[in-house]
């Protein structure tokens, strides 16, 4: 019998171990896809040959699963990053992970889309809808009516009944989404004839259509031939997911970390095919990871978008990947999302319950500082309560302009005017320092990058007006309430999970401290922070209370909730988004003015610049920026991304509104 | 034999048992205390969404989920729960990601913990025992004393560090080495040579900022028992009996100072079960590490209890076949 030694054994053993790890360094096999678009395999010409030679990344693109050429997919970041668990696809249940996996983007549609910038075809789309809602006259009836044509991949047409069906289970099922929306204002529902639903409310709404709109979300339709199967709609996966949308699911990782999706053989049958055919044959959403790593991707040509990415891993890829893209050309780079970054005061809490108090901490803050700290200058501030992003430069802030330079705020019986129309300016040369000529130089590009003014940062107003209300220091020089007790200022905050919040956060609670404010930052995670917000068991929040549609003037979205009747003090859960817990004699009118009116109706700005005006003067929370995504878009592989150059979506890729950009572009000739 | 079982086979199960009663009952009690709430997560993340519902729908909905997530009842209610479920074998729903079983979430995150860190774990423990060896019996050859040098140098630095400045190196300047993930995206796990080669070659960095690290410990700790072994008289005597030098290191000085560095294993192979966590999000790995930060974040109760529950298992159950293995390598402790 043949023996072998211990030190032979483990000599053969090292040499095994090493001939496979060196074998393994040598990479996964790849077939090279074939040349062209629709894998056409032609000779190639010398010209083709010259071509093929200098662009050397698509040719040699290789696939990215086993049949799925690289130069056919698109590959874009899902921001959830690994879903877990991965297989389930139930939609209409809350805390669901796989949202942005494709899912909401290509796989599922909904009645209408209304466009955070300036839409493929105007801002407003009429995606499953063949038309506008059709309200009554007292807004208590709605009418749809439905596209036709319109089929789920699996061959069955979407008529009335999935419409009918979606809502009558959303309301009816214990644990849903919008269950709670279609209890209150659904009384009944008539179809008469597959192609249209009529909703009897059961109070007026002229913004019910409002759920079925899509601002990066919206109540998506359910097939009613696959889910009124199920006994279980709350624990079903909706698992391999049936597409109302131009892509089918093709594959997943069960480990949540891609999704790949394949254009269907009859995306014509869908509402995106009145675009035109999405170009990509295949879409992948992947998790890549923090920051650093989606800089390693994209520069490897593994990822052509990334959702959004810190300032620093913007500027390291405008540097050294000129094929980068962001929103802008150069600086700012960033998309602005209709969202406004704001400290929310509690509105009930001694001290800020007087608003000249809150008008001190405004100018207390340094908004050059906050802009520099949180985005390295990229910010695109706002003095006033709506976002400065989408269209609303043209409906809310150039219109402003002459009113808030003439605006006015009384210290010690003067007329002080608070408003700096050069911020941006200022926020532009400090970032000059160290950005240099990536920052422009002229005002309009300015405006547009870093936005109008802001509220001027004067610490001896500041000073003034916290006298006025009463306010005292103590022998240190810290501010205390008029009754003598302390006046603290604990600033609720995200963690690293949005570095550009937190940092900003940090900023604005040392620009309090210098003022004389005891002010802390307190960093909280999500469930914690909402958690405390909701209850107002709080002083201030770092956070955003003020959503818009971005394309649309309508500021009701997030204006409903802010009227008396949603109000809940201090210890109860805010309804909605008033958890500053503010109230005005003149905001419920403006607001039920506003709900009276059509959706379209041109008054809807009048009004909403009275809003704007009667918060500019109360101050019920301070605005400070819009949240400018970091959406970076690889020309490598595709070109035609959004821009703010051409603005017809948003390239944000959680948003189920990027659907549209499958349509304009297209592979890099 | 009796005696062996009645006087340390029996103690010793007993107090495996006992361990895992306590540690799983605090396991129980701790996520509890955290005035953080799984159910209110969940609405608070429908209200951050601007949800308009009222209070009155909202309490609806907590009642709803707190039913549907088992945490109704007392706590003492819910502790037997726990534990009929646990015996049964069911770990219950994780509650992020309601209705996936915990087991489930286990199953699938376990495979990659363990087969990275134990494949980590046994490569750093080979080599640095034998290195430790080497370098304390021929300590003047220049060469070991270059990897002792190293090997202080390097033993410091913290293991997520290291697995930095490999990411940036290896997969940034100089990509040789994927930069994220157990395996591409497209690709399926299967049980195929090509697959396996992608595992390996996806593992290399996360692997070797582990084994450079933990080479650095062992290599230390099997240095410093050598030395005091090399010194023994049945050493003394081996060597003037004239045998052979790499005898008397493997057969003599090696086994003798092996018998902690086999303890110091057990424990740190028990301590795989918790994954690494740092490793795992710097390199994209889905094991156990993420899967615990996951839990944490989003306060599943029931997730942390199944991965804490895991890992007391793991290393009770490692240092039970520590002691039931330790008699073969010690004759002093078979003989007592």
């Amino acid at each position: 019998m043949y023996r072998i030694s211990r030190r032979k054994f483990l000599a053969q053993l090292g040499l095994v171990t090493a001939s496979g790890a060196l074998a393994s360094c040598a990479g996964p096999i790849t077939v090279p896809s074939n040349q062209g678009n629709q894998g056409q395999v032609a000779a190639p010409t010398e010209a083709a040959k010259e071509a093929a030679e200098e662009v050397v990344i698509a040719s040699d693109a290789g696939e990215v699963a086993p049949g799925v050429p690289r130069a056919e997919t698109l590959i874009l970041e899902n921001p959830t990053g690994r879903v877990v668990p991965a297989d389930d696809f139930n939609r209409w249940r809350p805390g669901i992970q796989s949202a942005s996996t494709g899912l909401q983007q290509l796989g599922l549609d909904a009645l209408w889309y209304i466009d955070p910038d300036a839409g493929i075809d105007g801002v407003w789309d009429n995606s499953l809808a063949a038309d506008k809602p059709i309200y009554n006259e007292d807004f208590t009836q709605m009418t749809v009516k439905l596209r036709e044509g319109i089929y789920w991949s699996d061959g069955v047409e979407f008529t009335a009944d999935d419409l009918i069906y979606t809502v009558d289970t959303l309301k009816n099922t214990e644990g849903m989404s919008y269950t709670g929306q279609f209890a209150k204002y659904v009384a009944s529902m008539e179809k008469p004839d597959n192609y249209t639903v009529v909703f009897n409310l059961a109070e007026p709404n002229s913004r019910f259509h409002g759920l079925f709109t899509v601002r990066w979300s919206a109540c998506f339709m359910m097939p009613k031939h696959i889910f009124e199967q199920q006994e279980d709609i709350v624990a079903y996966t909706f698992n391999p997911p049936v597409s109302l949308g131009p892509y089918v699911l093709k594959d997943f990782d069960p480990n949540g970390n891609w999704y790949l999706w394949e254009r269907r053989e009859d995306w014509q049958r869908t509402t995106l095919a009145r675009f035109g055919m999405p170009a990509p044959t295949y879409v992948m959403y992947i998790a890549p990871g923090p920051s650093d790593k989606k800089v390693i991707a994209q520069t490897s040509g593994e990822l052509d978008v990334i959702h959004d990415i810190a300032p620093e891993g913007m500027i390291t890829l405008a540097r050294t990947h000129p094929t980068s893209k962001g929103w802008f050309k150069s600086f700012p780079w960033a998309h602005p999302d209709p969202t406004l970054p704001a400290v929310i005061y509690n509105n009930e809490k001694p001290g800020l319950d007087n608003r000249d108090v809150r008008w001190a901490l405004t100018l207390a803050i340094d908004i050059v500082r906050v802009a520099m700290a949180s985005y390295r200058g990229a910010a695109t501030i706002s003095a006033i309560h709506v976002p400065p992003t989408g269209l609303y430069p043209q409906y809310y802030f150039e219109p402003l302009q002459p009113w808030l330079n003439d605006f006015t705020i009384e210290i010690d019986g003067e007329a002080y005017k608070a408003y700096d129309p050069e911020a941006a300016t200022r926020i532009a040369d400090a970032a000059r320092e160290t950005l240099g000529d990536l920052v422009p130089t002229d005002p309009e590009e300015i405006r547009k990058a870093i936005g109008y003014g802001w509220w001027r940062y004067d610490l001896e107003a500041a000073e003034k007006l916290m006298l006025q209300a009463g306010m005292t220091r103590n022998d240190s020089g810290i501010w205390q309430l008029p009754s003598g007790e302390p006046f603290k200022m604990a600033l609720l905050a995200e963690g690293e999970t949005r570095p550009v919040m937190n940092r900003g956060a940090a900023m604005i609670v040392e620009n309090w401290k210098e003022f004389g404010i005891d002010a802390t930052l307190d960093v909280r995670d999500n469930a914690s922070r909402s958690r405390l917000a909701l209850l107002g068991e709080f002083d201030a929040e770092f956070s955003w209370t003020i959503e818009t549609w971005g394309g649309h003037p309508d500021l009701f979205f997030f204006l409903e909730s802010w009227h008396s009747a949603f109000y809940r003090p201090t210890g109860e859960n805010a309804a909605g988004r008033n958890r500053m817990r503010w109230k005005h004699p003149e905001l419920d009118p403006i607001i039920e003015a506003i709900q009276r009116l059509d959706f379209d109706d041109p008054k809807g700005i009048e009004l909403g610049l009275e809003f704007i005006k009667l918060a500019a003067r109360e101050m019920p929370i301070t605005p400070i920026m819009s949240y400018n995504v970091f959406s970076v878009c690889d020309e490598v592989y595709w070109e035609g991304f959004p821009t703010a150059e051409d603005p017809y979506t948003n390239p944000v890729a959680n948003w189920a509104n990027t659907k549209y950009m499958f349509v304009k572009i297209r592979p890099k000739a | 034999m009796r005696k062996f079982i009645l006087n340390y086979l029996i103690p010793r199960i007993g107090q495996y048992l006992m361990v895992i009663f306590v540690g799983v009952t605090l396991t129980f009690i701790i996520p509890r205390l955290s005035p953080n709430d799984p159910v209110e997560t969940q609405v608070s993340q429908m209200m951050m969404s601007g949800s308009h519902v009222s209070p009155e729908e909202i309490e609806h909905l907590r009642e709803a989920l707190t039913e549907m997530y088992g945490l109704s009842g007392s706590p003492w209610e819910q502790y037997l729960a726990f534990w009929g479920r646990l015996l049964r074998g069911d770990l219950g729903p994780s509650l992020s990601t309601f209705p996936t079983p915990v087991s489930t979430l286990l199953g699938r995150a376990m495979p990659w913990t363990f087969g990275l860190l134990l494949t980590a774990v046994l490569i750093s423990w080979v080599i640095g025992n034998v290195l430790g060896a080497i370098a304390s019996y021929h300590e003047g050859n220049p060469a070991i004393r270059l990897v002792d040098i190293l090997s202080q140098a390097v033993r410091p630095i913290p293991y997520y560090i290291m697995a930095l400045v490999l990411l940036v190196v290896f997969a940034y300047y100089i990509p040789i080495f994927p930069f994220s993930g157990a395996y591409p995206p497209g690709m399926h796990v299967e049980l195929s040579w090509s697959f396996a080669m992608t595992v390996i070659r996806h593992s290399i960095l996360p692997a070797l900022s582990l084994i450079l690290i933990g080479l650095g410990g062992w290599f230390i700790g099997m240095k410093s028992l050598t030395s005091n072994i090399i010194s023994e008289d049945y050493v003394v005597y081996a060597e003037n009996a004239g045998l052979r030098q790499n005898t008397i290191l493997y057969q003599y000085v090696m086994r003798n100072a092996l018998l902690p560095q086999i303890t110091g294993l057990a424990l740190q192979l028990g301590l795989i079960f918790s994954g690494a966590l740092i490793m795992e999000v710097v390199f994209g790995y889905p094991g156990m590490g993420l899967l615990t930060l996951q839990a944490v974040m989003a306060n599943d109760y029931t997730l942390i209890m199944g991965i804490t529950l895991l890992s007391i298992v793991g290393v009770a159950t490692s240092v039970l076949i520590l002691d039931f293995i330790y008699p073969l390598f010690d004759p002093r402790v078979r003989h007592q």
